[in-house]
């Protein structure tokens, strides 16, 4: 099990912004309906979100989009604050929430600089037959909890363990390893693998698009908190050229 | 310069029990307005423990809101006790003999108001920090983790809180005992145990003495961590980037002083008002305290003035954006204005006159608006910070307080009224041992061409 | 030593606490995972789950997923890796097929109205006896053709049985879409002499020039156009050489896109470049461009003649200086485009949604596809390519609509009491026909004593506008429970076959066999069979239609799946998801181009400040993911809003006119029909023009859907395209006046009053060179 350290590639030039990734993952992990009322009291949990940003004004205007989800952060402002160790860090890369220890300060959640905790305000409710939906998987937190993207943890452990139990290598890119938001989003904007697998996706993305000819930056970098999430920037033309 | 108002023991005895051995008029609806309220707060407390923090104003990213605020507003409130008999005590003022107690008394009960505001209340399942935190896990080996700033805010002001007990607790032997000896049956019998066999043997009173002497020195570390620990739950966060300063620690103690200090101004004025104690609370003791406030009011105005230029000098995109929104932005600026005003502009030009130091309605009312300014300027720190976090404009925030959370917090003001209005019907709020000390210490006989005095001081 | 931050704050907390009790340590990691047989974690139930592969039941170009299936429940929905339309992608609304199969709301048997209609009051009745009223009720009525059975356009082996069902019984079938594609049907059709939509190879051209259609999110075959996009962009995704070596990113140059509409849509938000052109002129701007082409000699001279008819059109009539001033595209950049697009082979026009559905609309997509054959790209790699005919004999993909002529012919026959009954089959006309058609009131209305209409029939699963006014309604199964298939309609550009089948057995099954839900091909089939109508089906349900219909491309032995007898191959084709033949590409006459038909006028539209665009919603899309909730969730990528009607408008005129986010507007259309939604001012938007989501204002639908918002289909103009009679759906005009109303627009988006703004890319950074 050890010496995986799972990572992601974002290529923001990629994305289009479909949500798709959004919703698959509001399936996979069952994440309560996002209702009216929540979006209005500003409660909605997206765990991997699409960010709009706007640049100028009509008819020089653009809109940009990019996903964000937990970074996996190696070094997680999130995780020296929690009193409880409801959420730390992992042997394989992996900023974990463990529900059942979280007693709900938020003081992750305002610790964490790219906004991607989500706090469980109240007690998850769905219609008694959309209830046969929900993947066994994932637990269903209850109100006054932490929660956020785990990299779609049940399904690294489902995938080994059947690799395991069927005595094979538990393929890079493999469907039933790929987090959901992964598997859904069509342009393929989002890579996930081992970056300890020298010859996996998003390792060999990050050899090649890190450095000076590279295209890859970490989200809010000079925080320092070594991300595993690495982006890719988006490909403009007329842009003026970003600092770092 | 002060008068000497030389009042005789059975006197001191008679006027400074007058609350505990009757029953003062306003009392009875004084203390059942303050539990209404304190009682439907805690309602308000069951219907979130029920429903959950959704029926706060809470959000993302405004996770900390009324709650935190109410927290490090009673911490700073706490700050006046350890101020008092601790700083005083040690500088040897004369003046702070009175009203040790009350602000002693003060600080347990803001104490427990800030344990009620923040872990008992803010947390998602308070059940669970209960039973979680304290006592911990241990079966499993997984300690609490005390890289957390919430590991060592609860320390501390655990920590704070046994020692200000024990303050208000060796102090009250001496005034034990004076109750033990004027009631009878069963009060008396509460007294004799309460006041753990007091005599008044030489030893006893040295023990006492060397107590309080020494738990003000032990507990002058506890002052200066206290508040540096809360303002670090703030200034080890990245997160929302206004906070994350390194000045917050010396700022935040000076304001806690500056607000506990204030509270105590006020409380000696109801004193006077609420038991007629004005010979005990004169003009002297106002005075000195209004003097003192001036010293502390400043230094915290040169501590708040620090904040902003280090905050601006950086020009962080969202640093800045978090000062416009607080000052340019309308309800914040508004707030804001009337922060400065009732924090400084308005109180400390009034303390620089003499007459007015010395009036108890100037005094209370300057000194009341101190303790509105610094409950806002620790909502303009929190709130704005937590809105305006970083670079992430898509995720900038607003927050409104719900009834509820507004209810939770009159309740811990009530809470704190209620428990000295009660500890005023049980234990004399003024120590009168104290009191006939100083009186004792002011006597003074001549050898010779010499005036001494006519005891010496420990 | 390295004291980083992290590091310092373990000190401090480890001297603070005091270090003998204390040892500043992380958790032992493994008190946090529960160990069992195999390695658990505390978050994992163990139980065996099962992929099967299907067809998508949420959109018209049903994706082929596999749906993860545990103790007989439906949990999610993945693209199938092996359907050649989505190649394992899958959007918003596919995941949201599992909702549909568990909504709360789902019919779960027969009903019949008790009540007035509408009124909601049902009795449920057994299937025997409602297959039997229907057919006694039907076979009362003399003249056939006064039935109309309304229903998507349906392909596959369903639609082989609607086709039979209504041939024999000799009912009228008409097809209603929302937002019809009858415009680009004919266009393909005028354009290339296809019968079929052809593929659109985005993911190996260089210059993509697409004009209204919001083709990332709503239009044509999105996920499969997405993730051609993909590798558009940044090349085809990471291949495994032989040798095991991984080669990423195998790209040529990264290919440019520039999309032409009056909004920015998440289709114009991707592109390179948005040009905002005025609602009506895409077909002008099209021919610009091909006027420079022309007139520069850049592209294809013989096409360029045989599409003017050797100068009969006289292109130099859409000169870029010439239209500039009408489509609101300065000449400058219009004389670009066209350089870019002729310059950059292979270069791939496409035209849709808004840019056809004007009065000139077929004109518009006709010039729009023309550029195809300037700069010659049909049928080849990186350009239009054309598909081939359907693998199964008797059974096409789906086809084009009814056009909105045909529907509004229906409602003055219904006024005039020519129908005598309306089946409706996912057909939602009192929702989708704008107000000033009428068709509510037609079908309510009485005449002569009785109803106008006086049958109404649903063969929907879930309410909706139209299914809660009848007076019978059969309901069908849910797609993830029932049999079914399609021929994809725009196909891979190779021959294809999806199949669909149950992955849980049906929810209602509980219910026991009269009530419940049932195929709607075996209700057709019973009805039929209870008229005594032979409808020459081969077997008797419709499973066994299907079965015969594999059976021939069973018998043709070649494609994705072979097998030695049919049992074998039947397994094989349900476990893939269908079959395919990747070498069975188009045969058929290669597209030449020819004189266009028509050249666009100036769009007509009434009257009004603004220009209304109203949009498919990426969740609810024209209203037919209405009651699902995660779609009612989804966020608009460009407004971030959800759950409600806005009415994006221009921040700097929303200033001028005093409107503030969340003000109620009120939007008249020169109709006198009007609609209230919430203003959504941002700066993305022409001050001319309003956009609105389609896919709200519902009554009779589910608890998720009804009393919410404002349905802008329904204040809309009748403007038709003179040539198609198509519903011109982008050519309306409104006025918009303030209410007064206030209601918060249930946003994701901060609600800080400051605009979400990275001018400083400190979020998203921008590199002019690929790496
Ligand atoms: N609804 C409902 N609830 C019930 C009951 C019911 O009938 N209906 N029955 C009740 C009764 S009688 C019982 S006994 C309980 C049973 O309740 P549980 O004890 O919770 O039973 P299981 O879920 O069978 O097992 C618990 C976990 O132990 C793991 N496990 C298996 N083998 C090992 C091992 O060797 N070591 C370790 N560490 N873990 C292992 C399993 O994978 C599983 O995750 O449920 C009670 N609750
Ligand atoms: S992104 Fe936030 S939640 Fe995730 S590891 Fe980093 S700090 Fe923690
Ligand atoms: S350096 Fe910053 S992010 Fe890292 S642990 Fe310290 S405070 Fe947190
Ligand atoms: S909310 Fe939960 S996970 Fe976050 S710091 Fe508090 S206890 Fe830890
Ligand atoms: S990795 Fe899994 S949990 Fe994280 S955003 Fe994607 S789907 Fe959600
Ligand atoms: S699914 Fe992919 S393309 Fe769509 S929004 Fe998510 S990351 Fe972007």
């Amino acid at each position: 099990m050890a010496g995986e350290k799972w990572g992601m590639v974002i290529d923001v030039d990629k994305c289009v912004g479909c949500q798709a990734c959004v919703v698959a993952c509001q399936s996979e992990n069952n994440i309560p309906i996002n209702t009216e009322e929540l979006y209005n009291q500003r409660r909605a949990v997206q765990w991997i979100r699409i960010e709009r940003y706007w640049e100028g004004e009509f008819p020089n205007v653009k809109a940009r989009f990019i996903p964000v989800l937990c970074q996996h952060c190696s070094d997680a402002p999130c995780e020296p604050v929690c009193p409880v160790f409801a959420t730390y860090h992992n042997s394989e890369g992996l900023n974990v929430q463990v529900y059942n220890r979280c007693i709900g300060t938020r003081f992750c959640a305002n610790n964490c600089p790219y906004h991607v905790r989500f706090f469980n305000f109240w007690e998850p409710s769905w219609p008694e037959s959309l209830k046969n939906q929900l993947n066994p998987d994932v637990t269903i937190r209850s109100r006054g909890i932490m929660e956020k993207c785990t990299f779609c943890i049940q399904r690294i452990r489902r995938s080994t363990r059947d690799a395991k139990l069927e005595g094979r290598e538990l393929e890079d890119g493999a469907r039933e390893l790929n987090p959901a938001c992964v598997n859904a989003c069509p342009t393929d904007t989002l890579v996930f693998g081992d970056l300890n697998d020298p010859e996996s996706r998003v390792a060999k993305l990050t050899e090649k698009e890190t450095g000076d000819h590279g295209r890859g930056y970490h989200l809010l970098e000079e925080l320092g908190t070594e991300p595993n999430v690495l982006y890719l920037k988006k490909v403009d033309k007329d842009a003026k050229e970003g600092h770092a | 310069m002060q008068e000497h108002v030389q009042l005789d023991q059975k006197q001191i005895n008679r006027e400074l029990l007058n609350g505990v051995l009757q029953m003062p008029k306003w009392w009875p609806s004084a203390t059942v307005i303050a539990f209404i309220i304190f009682i439907t707060g805690l309602g308000a407390f069951g219907y979130m423990l029920n429903k959950g923090v959704g029926v706060t104003g809470l959000n993302r990213p405004v996770y900390w809101g009324f709650f935190m605020v109410n927290f490090v507003f009673w911490i700073g409130i706490s700050h006046a006790g350890i101020m008092i008999s601790a700083i005083l005590r040690l500088t040897q003022a004369e003046w702070r003999r009175p009203v040790t107690r009350a602000a002693e008394v003060l600080t347990v009960f803001s104490l427990m108001a800030a344990l009620m505001a923040a872990p008992l209340v803010h947390v998602g399942r308070p059940w669970r920090a209960d039973l979680w935190v304290f006592p911990y896990d241990f079966a499993r080996g997984i300690w609490i983790n005390i890289r957390s700033p919430f590991i060592w805010d609860p320390s501390a002001v655990m920590t704070y809180l046994t020692a200000s007990t024990l303050f208000v607790l060796v102090a009250l032997l001496p005034d034990l005992a004076i109750i033990r000896d004027r009631s009878k049956g069963f009060t008396r019998a509460a007294y004799s145990v309460l006041c753990l066999g007091w005599r008044g043997t030489p030893r006893q009173w040295k023990l006492q003495a060397v107590a309080g002497i020494l738990l003000s020195a032990l507990v002058l570390p506890v002052f200066v961590s206290v508040h540096s620990i809360v303002s670090w739950d703030f200034a080890v966060q990245i997160g929302p980037e206004a906070w994350h300063s390194t000045i917050f620690a010396p700022y935040f103690i000076i304001g806690a002083i500056h607000s506990g200090v204030s509270a105590v101004a006020t409380v000696m004025v109801l004193m006077v008002w609420l038991w007629g104690w004005k010979n005990y609370i004169t003009p002297d003791h106002l005075d000195a305290i209004g003097r003192l406030l001036i010293v502390v009011a400043t230094t915290w105005f040169f501590f708040f003035f620090l904040e902003w230029v280090f905050a601006i000098y950086s020009l962080e995109a969202p640093e800045l954006a978090m000062r416009d929104l607080q000052v340019f932005q309308w309800p914040w600026s508004g707030l804001f204005v009337l922060f400065l005003l009732t924090a400084f502009f308005i109180p400390v030009p009034m303390w620089l006159f003499r007459n007015l130091r010395r009036s108890l309605w100037a005094m209370f009312i300057s000194t009341i608006l101190v303790n509105v300014g610094m409950w806002l300027e620790r909502f303009l720190i929190i709130i704005p910070g937590t809105m305006r976090r970083g670079h992430m404009i898509f995720d900038w925030g607003s927050y409104h307080p719900s009834i509820i959370e507004i209810l939770m917090v009159a309740m811990t003001f009530a809470w704190v009224v209620l428990g000295m209005l009660l500890f005023s019907k049980v234990f004399p709020l003024i120590p009168l041992f104290d009191v006939k000390e100083a009186m004792v210490g002011r006597d003074e006989i001549k050898i010779g061409r010499k005036t001494v005095p006519a005891s010496i001081r420990e | 030593m390295d004291l980083t931050r992290r590091k310092f704050l373990t000190l401090v907390g480890g001297s603070a606490a005091g270090a003998v009790l204390f040892q500043a340590c992380g958790v032992p990691e493994a008190e946090l995972i529960v160990e069992a047989p195999v390695e658990m974690p505390e978050d994992m139930v163990t139980g065996i789950d099962n992929w099967y592969a299907t067809l998508c039941p949420n959109c018209s170009s049903q994706e082929g997923i596999v749906v993860r299936v545990m103790e007989g429940r439906a949990k999610k929905v993945e693209g199938n890796v092996d359907y050649p339309i989505n190649q394992g992608k899958h959007g918003v609304r596919c995941e949201a097929a599992v909702q549909g199969l568990y909504h709360p709301d789902r019919v779960s048997a027969p009903l019949v109205r008790l009540g007035a209609r509408g009124e909601g009051r049902w009795e449920e009745i057994s299937w025997t006896d409602a297959i039997a009223r229907l057919a006694h009720s039907l076979g009362q009525i003399e003249d056939r053709s006064s039935i109309v059975l309304a229903t998507e356009p349906v392909g596959g082996h369903l639609g082989k049985v609607v086709e039979r069902f209504a041939s024999h019984t000799g009912v009228r079938h008409m097809g209603y879409e929302t937002l019809e594609e009858t415009n680009l049907r004919t266009s393909m059709k005028q354009v290339y002499g296809l019968d079929d939509m052809p593929d659109f190879d985005i993911g190996n051209t260089g210059y993509l020039l697409t004009f209204g259609a919001d083709f990332l999110s709503t239009w044509g075959s999105p996920i499969r156009y997405a993730r051609a996009y993909g590798s558009f962009r940044q090349g085809a995704d990471a291949v495994r050489g032989d040798d095991g070596t991984l080669y990423i990113n195998l790209k040529r140059q990264r290919g440019t896109h520039v999309h032409v509409e009056p909004r920015l849509s998440t289709t114009a938000a991707s592109a390179d470049e948005w040009v905002y052109v005025n609602p009506g002129w895409e077909g002008h701007v099209a021919l610009a461009i091909a006027s420079v082409i022309v007139e520069q000699g850049l592209g294809d001279s013989a096409a360029a003649a045989a599409m003017t008819g050797n100068g009969a059109i006289d292109l130099s009539r859409y000169a870029p200086e010439r239209i500039a001033a009408g489509a609101g595209v300065s000449a400058e950049r219009l004389r670009k485009i066209a350089e870019d697009f002729a310059g950059h082979p292979p270069a791939l026009a496409i035209g849709g949604g808004s840019a056809g559905a004007h009065s000139n609309g077929l004109a518009n997509l006709n010039a729009i596809y023309s550029l195809n054959h300037l700069v010659g790209s049909v049928g080849k790699p990186g350009g239009v390519v054309p598909n081939p005919a359907s693998p199964v004999r008797d059974v096409t993909g789906s086809p084009a609509a009814s056009p909105y002529r045909e529907w509004r012919g229906l409602v003055d026959d219904m006024r005039a009491g020519n129908v005598s009954a309306l089946m409706v089959h996912r057909a939602n006309p009192v929702y989708g026909m704008p107000d000033t058609a009428g068709f509510r009131e037609a079908l309510l209305g009485r005449g002569g004593g009785g109803f106008n209409v006086p049958l109404i029939v649903s063969f929907s699963g879930m309410m909706d506008d139209t299914s809660s006014l009848a007076d019978l309604v059969l309901p069908e199964n849910h797609g993830l429970e029932d049999w079914g298939d399609d021929v994809p309609n725009p196909g891979p550009g190779y021959q294809a076959f999806g199949l669909r089948q149950p992955v849980v057995r049906p929810f209602f099954e509980g219910r026991g066999v009269h009530l419940g839900t049932r195929n709607f091909g075996d209700v057709l089939m019973g009805v039929a069979q209870t008229m005594e109508v032979d409808l020459g089906l081969e077997g008797e349900s419709f499973k066994d239609v299907l079965e015969a219909g594999v059976e021939g491309l069973f018998a043709r032995d070649r494609g994705s799946v072979r097998a030695h007898d049919f049992r074998s191959f039947w397994n094989g084709v349900l476990q893939r998801g269908g079959w395919w033949d990747t070498t069975a590409a188009y045969s058929g006459p290669a597209p030449s181009p020819s004189q266009l038909e028509t050249t666009p006028d100036a769009p007509a539209t009434g009257s009004g400040q603004f220009a209304l665009v109203p949009y498919p919603s990426i969740g609810i899309t024209d209203g037919r993911g209405a009651h699902l909730p995660w779609l009612q969730a989804v966020s608009d990528p460009i407004t971030t809003a959800s759950w409600q009607t806005w009415v994006e408008i221009n921040l700097a005129r929303a200033e001028e006119m005093g409107i503030k986010e969340g003000d109620v507007l009120k939007l008249t259309a020169s109709n006198g029909r009007s609609i209230e939604a919430l203003a959504y001012p941002h700066p993305g938007i022409s001050p001319d023009v309003v956009a609105v989501p389609m896919g709200q204002g519902h009554t009779g639908g589910g608890q998720y859907e009804n009393g919410r918002g404002a349905n802008v289909m329904s204040v809309l103009d009748t403007v038709e395209d003179a040539s198609t009679g198509a519903l011109a759906w982008a050519a309306t005009r409104v006025n918009v006046a303030k209410t007064g109303g206030w209601t918060r627009v249930p946003r994701f988006e901060n609600t800080a009053p400051d605009l979400a703004t990275d001018e400083d890319q400190h979020i998203i950074k921008l590199t002019t060179k690929d790496s």
